[in-house]
Parts: structure tokens; sequence; C-alpha cells
């Protein structure tokens, strides 16, 4: 699972993908351009990319990039 | 396209409240009293925990059992109930879930009362003769005992609770019972929407408890959280429209009195019933009363009497029969049924 | 034998609350950020003293006038409302009786919210073929706002009050707009009934005022008492729903996506709308997507949007439009129409 290609498809959910900085340490719902519509498109795409349902409170357990790319990893590894 | 009742189920909450211990809580209403004016001995009282999805579910699970029915072959399930688990969502989404059928059904709640499973055959047979639905189920389910007030002593007389379940489908189904479904004819009066009602409740929800209405002898009238009728209001409506209803339902079935083998109204209480039976001209042995066990159902007393008909009565191919529903809203519906 | 849809009104109630409005009942909360992704500015709110009835009573007033209807040619009446005057007598009743139709009229209400006007129109197509009647009047009316608690943000952003009419017959109308009815498909998956629900009500109704549950910021979270929406359940419901029933619809008319003029969802919320729209691969010209002056009205987005397009004059001859409604159930369904 590519980072990369994670931050990337993070990314895309904001209203501003080319203005914002993500990285793996970013606590990402703290950007000024995140809200919840943001968290649900991100919930969607970790279904389509990774074929993984994130509960919505395990999605808020995960406050930053890497917290999630690892909760995905480890429910892609079962 | 064609629509055909393939089967019919019901289910009855287990817990009973007979004559005897009303008349221990109501001392002057005698339990002699209580049958001689009503022709009701006993009636079903739902469980505390009991909700009308859980009513429904029985009586769907006793039809899929009793009529052998693929449960994944249901595609729309209409409930008729004035009883609902919830304003919203709506209770027929629930009874999909809970019976585990097909996310492609259809499921919505009708809201009728003693008229409601007229209604609910005509929107079922709308839907079979348009090809939206193969194989629709009509449940009705109606808990009347929890809207009726601990002191209102002849609306606990009279209502009873009970849920049950109809197959309609665009084929006839010989092996079980089975009978074409033919005309309908409608009409509602709701100048007299206050006669049977609920009045803080919907929209009109204050959540603060109401007050009791007591009359000069300290008898209970009424409570705005529990249901009202007003019976004078309510016979006057049937005694005068509904000899009209069955007229006019066995016209729009270019059919008469003497073509029809038997009438099932809405079973609202035994004395009302004789009394309209004769303004309409029916023959006592045409005319099927089934509700001493269980009392005023609801939009659940036309179905649950057509099942105990089907049972009791030596029905025959060829024969017709009326159904009647009248009651709160005010509303009225009645259709011809022919067995196949 | 066809069903037609021969005409749509809709009716408001008087009282707007605007953004500016929320912004000074809310100073805290950056109301245009949140309403301007949502895609709403203004809502309808009935008063305390207007119910359910009346908003019906109005929308039928207005279809009456508006395409020359007679009365007493109405014969069949169907209210979709998930906020009945009461839970008994069906407020079909008693509108049969305020507007003044014929007693010969049958009325029924149904109990549906997002999906109401499709299963309503369903219906009414159902009753025509089967003749058990010729002119449908079919409303729906929703005063929610009565059941949204005053701290409830979002919500009271998202939702207005409205109600509309439909006229349904089995002949086309030359002189208004006239679309013939096709084919529908229908959907329910009641294990999210709880992702959109008033718990203490109707069945589970306690007298008490419940309490309200607050985040660690003391923002609302909910109160049994009143409407709750889980919005990320219904968000994931419907981003991967939609473009299956979208499918299924077309499927089961036997048309493909470039066959239909314009697709009318109901219109929850602008972005969760131009969400499904991407992921259903339709162009935003062919998708109505409007909800700035009346919010996501229940049962009545889809008909409203009927309007609009219609007032605009955007339906032209020859269109094939694709309805379809979902959320609270949680339901789906949609239908193709065809002028």
């Amino acid at each position: 699972m590519e980072k990369e290609i994670f931050i990337s498809n993070v990314k895309q959910q904001f209203m501003d993908p080319e203005e914002i900085v993500l990285e793996m340490s970013t606590e990402f719902r703290q950007l000024d351009s995140y809200d919840s519509l943001t968290g649900m498109t991100i919930m969607v795409m970790i279904k389509d990319e990774y074929g993984i349902d994130i509960p919505e409170s395990d999605y808020r357990a995960s406050k930053t990039i890497q917290e999630l790319y690892d909760y995905v990893l480890e429910k892609k590894g079962k | 396209m064609e629509a055909f009742i393939n089967g019919i189920s019901y289910y009855l909450p287990e817990k009973v409240l007979d004559n005897s211990t009303l008349s221990s809580m109501f001392p002057e209403w005698s339990v002699e009293k209580i049958a001689q004016k009503t022709g009701i001995l006993s009636r079903h009282i739902a469980d505390d925990n009991e909700s009308s999805s859980d009513m429904a579910l029985k009586a769907l699970e006793k039809l899929i059992k009793e009529c052998g029915i693929d449960k994944q072959s249901i595609d729309y399930l209409i409930l008729c109930t004035q009883t609902p688990d919830y304003m919203l969502p709506t209770t027929a989404c629930i009874i999909q879930n809970k019976a585990s059928i097909s996310k492609n059904c259809g499921a919505i709640d009708i809201n009728l009362g003693c008229s409601g499973y007229v209604y609910g055959l005509g929107l079922a047979k709308g839907l079979v003769s348009t090809g939206q639905a193969k194989n629709v189920v009509l449940i009705t389910s109606e808990m009347y005992s929890k809207i009726i007030h601990p002191k209102d002593k002849s609306n606990r007389t009279i209502f009873g609770d009970g849920a049950s379940a109809t197959l309609i489908t665009s084929q006839p189904n010989t092996e079980f019972f089975t009978a074409k479904i033919k005309n309908f004819k409608y009409g509602t009066d709701g100048s007299g929407y206050e006669h049977l009602i609920v009045k803080n409740s919907g929209v009109n929800t204050n959540r603060e408890n109401q007050k009791d209405l007591y009359d000069e002898e300290d008898n209970f009238i009424s409570n705005d959280d529990y249901l009202f009728m007003n019976g004078k209001e309510i016979f006057n409506f049937t005694a005068f429209e509904i000899p009209k209803l069955v007229l006019s339902t066995l016209e729009v079935n270019s059919t008469n009195l003497s073509e029809i083998a038997m009438v099932i109204f809405h079973q609202a209480n035994a004395f009302m019933l004789d009394f309209i039976r004769k303004r309409c001209g029916i023959d006592a042995d045409k005319f099927f009363v089934s509700m001493s066990d269980i009392g005023n159902t609801v939009s659940s007393t036309i179905p649950i009497a057509l099942s105990r008909a089907i049972k009791e009565k030596n029905l025959q191919r060829n024969q017709q029969l009326m159904l009647c529903g009248f009651g709160v809203g005010l509303s009225m519906g009645g259709v011809v049924i022919e067995i196949c | 034998m066809d069903a037609y849809i021969n005409g749509v009104s809709y009716y408001l109630p008087e009282k707007v609350l605007t953004n500016h409005d929320l912004q000074n009942i809310y100073p805290n909360w950056e109301v245009d950020k949140v309403t301007s992704r949502i895609g709403v500015q203004k809502r309808y709110v009935a008063s305390e003293s207007e119910f359910t009835s009346d908003l019906a009573i109005g929308a039928v007033n207005k279809l009456l006038n508006d395409y020359n209807i007679e009365k007493s040619s109405i014969d069949y009446l169907i209210i979709c409302s998930q906020t009945p005057d009461y839970l008994l007598p069906a407020t079909a009743c008693i509108v049969q009786d305020k507007v003044g139709l014929p007693k010969s009229c049958g009325a029924v209400d149904l109990n549906l919210g997002c999906s109401g006007y499709i299963y309503g129109l369903g219906f009414a197509k159902g009753l025509l073929f089967s003749g058990q009647a010729k002119n449908i009047i079919f409303v729906t009316s929703e005063t929610l706002t009565k059941f949204i608690h005053p701290e409830d943000k979002s919500n009271r952003a998202l939702f207005g009050d409205a109600a509309t009419a439909t006229f349904i017959t089995i002949n086309p109308n030359k002189e208004f707009f006239s679309a013939k009815i096709k084919s529908f498909k229908y959907g329910t998956d009641g294990s999210g009934y709880d992702k959109l629900i008033i718990k203490n009500s109707a069945g589970h109704l306690i007298k008490k005022q419940s309490e309200s549950f607050l985040d660690e910021e003391g923002n609302f979270i909910l109160n049994d008492d009143y409407l709750y929406m889980n919005g990320t359940e219904i968000f994931n419901f419907t981003a991967f729903e939609i473009p299956k029933l979208i499918k299924d619809i077309l499927e089961v008319n036997s048309v493909v996506i470039d066959d239909i003029t314009m697709t009318v969802l109901h219109q929850a919320n602008s972005f969760m709308l131009d969400f499904i729209r991407k992921r259903s691969g339709i162009h935003s010209d062919k998708m109505f997507i409007d909800l700035i002056d009346t919010g996501n009205t229940l049962s009545s987005t889809i008909p409203i949007a009927l309007c609009k397009l219609i007032e605009n004059n955007n339906i032209k001859e020859n269109n094939k439009i694709l309805l379809s409604g979902f959320g609270v159930g949680l339901s789906m369904a949609g239908v193709i129409i065809e002028n």
C-alpha cells in the first residue's frame, strides 16, 4: 500500500487539494478546509480504493494520516 | 393483469384480557352486560415490550410458513397501521430488516384504520397489475391497547390487538386459498375526523401529560393523550353510509346481494354489525362475524375474519365475497373477491 | 393505458429562516461556510399553529387553481408525510374535508420520507391502471422543522418545510406539462432504520422531556425527542447504493444514461448530490441540483424540483427524466417519466 498514493487519495477529498499540504504526520482534521463532509468522502474513498469499511468511531480515533494509513493497512492484512 | 389474494395468516399477542378481569376493574360493568352489549368475551393485548413491528413480523412469519412462501420472492411490503413503531422511520422498513427480506423489496406504511385492509388490497392490486411487484405482502398491525386510557372502560372493552399478513400476487395459487380481487368503492368524510382520534399525537404531540376529564358522576370521559371515540357519531355514520357503500360496491362489480356468498364487514362490535346487516338487507347466514374472542382489532379485523371464514366455512370456487371496512377518518372502502 | 403527471404545484409556509438569521442565533458558528457546502441559503418554517394538513391544503388549492382542475372530479387523495397531524385519523381525511373534495373520494396517508414521492407515484399509477381511480391528487407535506431541536445547528440549516400536490390521470394533458410515468425500481435496507429517526415517538413515545447529549465542546449531538440524523451513515449509504440504483432504474426502463435528459434526485444537500453525480458518471448539465431557497424538504424535494424545471422552461418536448428518492428507512426508489 503506497504511502504517497494514500496521501494523494486523502488530499483529493479536500475542497482545495492544490492548496493544502498533507504529510503522514499531519493532523488532517485541523486543516481549515476540513469539515464533516470531507470526512465522509474520505471514508467512502477508503472503501472504494482499499475495500475497507471504516466505522466512524475508528475513523475519528485516527488523528493523523499515519494513523489512518496504519488502520487501513492492518485491516487489509486480515 | 389480475391480482389474487393467495394466503392470509394472523397473529394474536399472548396476553388475554377477559370480561371477568374487566368486570373486576370496573365493578358496575358486569360480565354479562359486556357480552350482551358488544358480543366480546375477551381480547388479546400486546406485551409491554411488544411493538407493532414485532407483531407484524410474527404474522408475516406465519404466512410464510403456512403458505410455503419463498421469503426472497417477496418484493413489496405494505404495512397498514395506526400504531407505528416511530413517526419516522417507516415501520415497514424495520420489518424488512427483522424478517431478512431482500433489499430489493419496496416497503411502505399506510395509515388508515378500520378501512385500511380494503385500501391496502387496492394499492396492492395496483402494484401487481402494473408489474411493479410480483409478490406483495399486505400486513396489518394494530395495538390500540397502548393508546387506550386505563380508565376508559368502553374502549378497553371493545378494542383488541392483532396483526395479519396477506399475500397478493399476479397468479392464482390453487394449492392454498386463492381469490381474485375485483372492483373497489372508496369513500371519505373528513368532517368526522374528530370522532376517532388521538388528539395529542403526530405533529400535535405535547410532551406534557394531558389531564383526565371526568363527568359529574366521576366517569372517565377522555384524555387527549389517548384514544377518543365518539361512539354515537360513528354509529350514525355507519348506519347511514354503509348500506350505501354496500350498494355501490355491488354496482361497481356488476353484481347483487344474491350473488354474494358471504359478507365480511369490519368487525367493530357485534351489536352494531347486526344492526347494519339488517339495514343492508343481508341474510344472517351470509354475514360472517368472528370477534368474540379478539374484539375490534382495527385494520386486522377483516383479514382475521376472512382467514377464519376460510378455515371454518366451506367456501367454494367461483363464490363471491364482499369485504367492507369503515370507521376512523371517517373512511370507508368495499371490494368483492372471487374464489378461484 | 398510461398514467400521466399532469401538473405539479407547491406551497411554502410564510416564515423564513435565512442564513443571516442562523448567524444571529449561533454567533460562533460559521454559517456561510457550512451552508455553502450544503447549498442552502434559506428555508421555510411552519409556524406553531400551522400543521401538515394546512400546508397540504395550500398545495392542493394551488394545484386546483394552477391547472384548472375541477374539485368534484377528484376520486383519490394520497398524502405522503412523516409528520402527520395525528397518529390517527389519517391527515388525508382531514384534507379531503377541508378542501371540499367529494365524499366519494378515497383518501389514505403514506409514511415514507425522501423516497416517498416515487413510491406515491407508483401507487397512483397502479390505482389508475386497475381502474380504481381516474383523477388522483398526490400530496407530499412535511413540517419536520417542528421536530428539530433548537440547538441542532446542522439540521436547522438543512431542513425546511413544504408541501406539494401532483395531479395524476390516465390522459395526457396537452395544455400544460404532461409526463408519462414509466417503470419503477424499489429498495429497502431497514438495518439502517436508526440512522434517521425520532426515537421518542409513536409506539416508543415516553411522556418525558428527554436529555440532550452534547460533545466535549458543548455542541448539540442529539435528543431523543427530536430528529436524529447520522449524516455519515446516510452519506455512505447513498454513495454506494445510489449509483447502483440509477443503473437499475435505467435497466428496468430499457434505456441508457445518454437517453436521459435530466436527473432529478432527492435534494438532500448539494454536496452529496454532486458527489453522487460524479460517481454515477452524469454530466453536470444533466443533473438538477437546487435546494438553495427551500432546503431539504424530504418527500417534497423532487416535486418542487419538477416545478422549477417546468417554470424555467427547462423541459421541452421528448424528455426522459430520471427521478430518484432515497434516505430515511433506509429506503430508495426511482422511476423515469417521459414527455
